[in-house]
């Protein structure tokens, strides 16, 4: 369906709404008037089929206008919608669409915190990523860092290496509340992955409520893509989710190629396949390693960084750095993989498929590990598709999604592998278990792309020629994969500049977060490890 | 810091005294050097992991480079660790959490800033977010560059955190200060 038919429809049912349709091939974009957004919605959400929302983003456009964009998505129509609308800049007010979609509800609240759009009728509209006391909205245009922050510089060249260290700033958050015992659990805490906060509320060992609160990550990468040129943006993008920083490379590159019109020639793509699927069993052994780990077994988790290291050492090979690889270029990837290097990783991967089933062995079918997690945080597909949860933690709740083949990219139509989703494997869909074996099984699928992708791989040019300055023309383009943690994606918006007007980061652990609040109450603690665990959630994909 | 008396040619290995009586049984040391010998082979540090450089420290527990060698093994509490290892980029929202988890540590505490984040703010200076370095809130010991640094490169670290330890004038100055 075009835009002009989304147009189309909208218009029967809402008069007078829509002001401008652009067409796409990914994304049709319908422009609408903000005093009839919420009513647009919601027939976008009832009548349209689209029951996930993508990502909110607001674009600061001075000096007369904030953009906000809403991207919807329908499974199983495969179809998107995206939806624009133009905001006063002294005044940017529209209404909150976070009773259509779970998901809205962090969506809004962010941009609220960098670009300051009042979200009306929002239940809960405070800051999300910067602290409370933060004065400003870093990402509009005029924004002016300040100079210190409750006595810490905010520049290099003005820090002076203290040698004491200050009192604590802030007492400790908990304190009882409605007789209710509340108790911090992170930011640092051993089983949350990074610096992740829940708030519990608690009564003996059973949680009432689990409240994340983030943003002790928040870097800023949205910011500093627009200071940086599309090239130079790159070795940021690995670090959005250092765990699967090939899939976030591609993202980007996947974007700006849409902005500029560049075609990536078939041995490149091949080269990104393997990249790929490589840095997703990487990231797929920690996120099932330090999973048995946070329940106890520390020995799998050894097992498995042993296993990481091969991998490191063929990401070594491949673009000369272990973690942070920087491995794609715009038009292509950064060099060549030598023939070597594949054979090495057949080899490897003769001696890792076996050692899945020792792995399933050792742990998966441990009883007392199956009992941590089977039954445990029952996510159902409806509630699933709300909270937009993409990747292993969509599947695991039965749902066929992944981007590989629902909204094909690269050269994976050529290659044959299957989308494992939950079934209930020890208990429901949906429960802990099963995300835990969509991963396990993923690992298996991730082996048998590589395997055809190294037979297959054709010869001829890595890279397509580009220019040395980039000036995409003022358009838009939304680059997104199928990371190891779901969707990642970049929504760029070009000026016509060697800069971008403004990057949007998607990630999948953004979305899961608020999911854990939904999912916790009734929870043991104990289960809310298995919970956050089984979601494999990272701090700089939640923050950026 | 004065320098330590340099008896030991070899410090963490106590040599026997030349031609002793009972070899193998007299150990001619101070206080000082005998403590310190401990101390550095145990160095317990905080699995304090806030970003990229985290995998890295994982992965220095892991298998192949494996600090346990060094008597360098991870706890989860401050209040049992002797090292803070800062692997990651820290925020200004995370500043006062650092401060707090510093304060909880027992001395003698030591600081090491892992990668470029947690030296001097890296690749994320010009962010609106970020400490640009996190000797700005702690005191730091070691610098130890790299984005991230490799797993070999945080042993050095630990190497190096070794040699600082062993001249240190512990029961004379260190202990008597605190």
């Amino acid at each position: 369906m075009t835009g002009a038919d989304l147009a189309a429809r909208i218009t029967a049912a809402i008069p007078d709404a829509v002001v401008a349709v652009e067409e796409s091939p990914t994304d049709p974009v319908v422009q609408v008037r903000p005093e009839v957004l919420h009513a647009v919605a919601a027939f976008a959400r009832q009548d349209l089929g689209m029951e996930t929302l993508r990502l909110i983003t607001a674009i600061d456009r001075p000096p007369e206008t904030i953009d906000v964009v809403w991207h919807c998505l329908s499974m199983p129509q495969h179809r998107t919608l995206t939806l624009k609308t133009r905001l006063p800049r002294e005044n940017p007010v529209v209404a909150t669409v976070s009773d259509l979609w779970d998901a809205a509800n962090w969506f809004e609240r962010e941009q609220f915190d960098l670009v300051g759009v009042h979200f009306v009728g929002h239940p809960n509209l405070k800051r999300l990523l910067m602290p409370e006391d933060w004065v400003g909205h870093p990402l509009r245009k005029d924004y002016q860092r300040p100079e210190e922050y409750h006595g810490i510089p905010t520049a290099r060249d003005r820090v002076v290496p203290v040698r004491e260290v200050a009192p604590p700033m802030h007492g400790p958050k908990a304190a009882e509340q409605d007789g209710w015992m509340l108790l911090n659990m992170g930011p640092h805490h051993p089983a949350t992955h990074g610096v992740l906060n829940f708030l519990l509320q608690t009564d003996g060992e059973i949680v009432r409520k689990a409240t994340p609160d983030v943003g002790y990550l928040h870097r800023g990468i949205e910011k500093i893509a627009e200071m940086n040129t599309y090239a130079g943006t790159m070795p940021y993008t690995d670090r959005v989710d250092y765990l699967g920083g090939m899939a976030t490379n591609q993202a980007w590159a996947m974007a700006c190629e849409r902005l500029l019109g560049v075609e990536v020639p078939r041995r490149g793509e091949f080269l990104r396949v393997i990249a790929v699927e490589l840095n997703r069993i990487a990231s797929h052994l920690i996120g099932t390693g330090s999973l048995a780990m946070d329940l106890g077994a520390f020995t799998p988790f050894v097992h498995w960084l042993r296993e990481r290291e091969y991998i490191n050492d063929l990401m070594e090979r491949i673009c000369g750095a272990r973690l942070t690889y920087t491995y794609m270029r715009i038009g292509g990837v950064a060099r060549d993989i030598d023939r070597e290097t594949l054979d090495r990783t057949l080899q490897w991967l003769d001696h890792f498929e076996p050692m899945l089933g020792e792995f399933d062995r050792l742990i998966g079918s441990n009883e007392i590990f199956v009992n941590r997690l089977a039954n445990i945080a029952v996510m159902p597909a409806e509630a699933a598709m709300s909270f937009s949860l993409v990747g292993p933690n969509l599947r695991g709740s039965g749902v066929r999604w992944d981007l590989r083949r629902d909204e094909p990219y690269s050269v994976y139509p050529e290659l044959e592998f299957d989308v494992p989703v939950g079934r209930g494997f020890r208990g429901t869909v949906g429960d802990a278990y099963d995300r835990f074996m969509v991963r396990m099984l993923e690992m298996q699928e991730s082996a048998r792309i590589l395997r055809q992708a190294i037979a297959r791989i054709p010869d001829g040019e890595f890279r397509a020629k580009v220019p040395r300055v980039l000036k995409p023309p003022a358009r838009e383009a939304y680059g997104r994969v199928e990371a190891p943690r779901g969707e990642a994606g970049f929504y760029v918006v070009s000026n016509g500049t060697e800069r971008p007007e403004r990057v949007r980061i998607r990630t999948g652990c953004f979305t899961a977060m608020p999911a854990i609040e939904s999912l916790s109450p009734g929870l043991m603690v104990a289960d809310i490890i298995a919970l956050i665990g089984s979601l494999d959630v990272i701090a700089p994909e939640v923050d950026r | 810091m004065p320098d330590a008396p340099d008896r030991i040619e070899a410090p963490g290995a106590p040599v026997c005294a030349p031609g002793s009586a009972m070899p193998g049984t007299v150990i001619p040391t101070t206080v000082d050097q005998f403590l310190n010998w401990f101390r550095e082979g145990s160095i317990w540090y905080l699995l304090f992991a806030t970003a990229c450089c985290g995998i890295e420290l994982m992965q220095a527990g892991g298998p192949r480079t494996d600090m346990d060698r060094f008597g360098a093994v991870f706890r989860t509490s401050p209040r049992q660790s002797d090292l803070l290892i800062v692997a990651g980029t820290i925020t200004y929202k995370m500043a006062d959490r650092v401060r707090l988890i510093y304060a909880q540590m027992a001395e003698p505490r030591y600081v090491i800033a892992m990668g470029s984040c947690a030296s001097c703010g890296g690749l994320f200076q010009r962010g609106y977010s970020v400490v640009p370095g996190v000797d700005s809130i702690v005191p730091v010991d070691l610098y130890l560059p790299g984005c991230p640094p490799r797993p070999e490169a945080l042993n050095d670290a630990i190497l190096k955190l070794q040699q600082l330890i062993r001249k240190e004038p512990w029961l004379r100055q260190v202990r008597g200060k605190a």
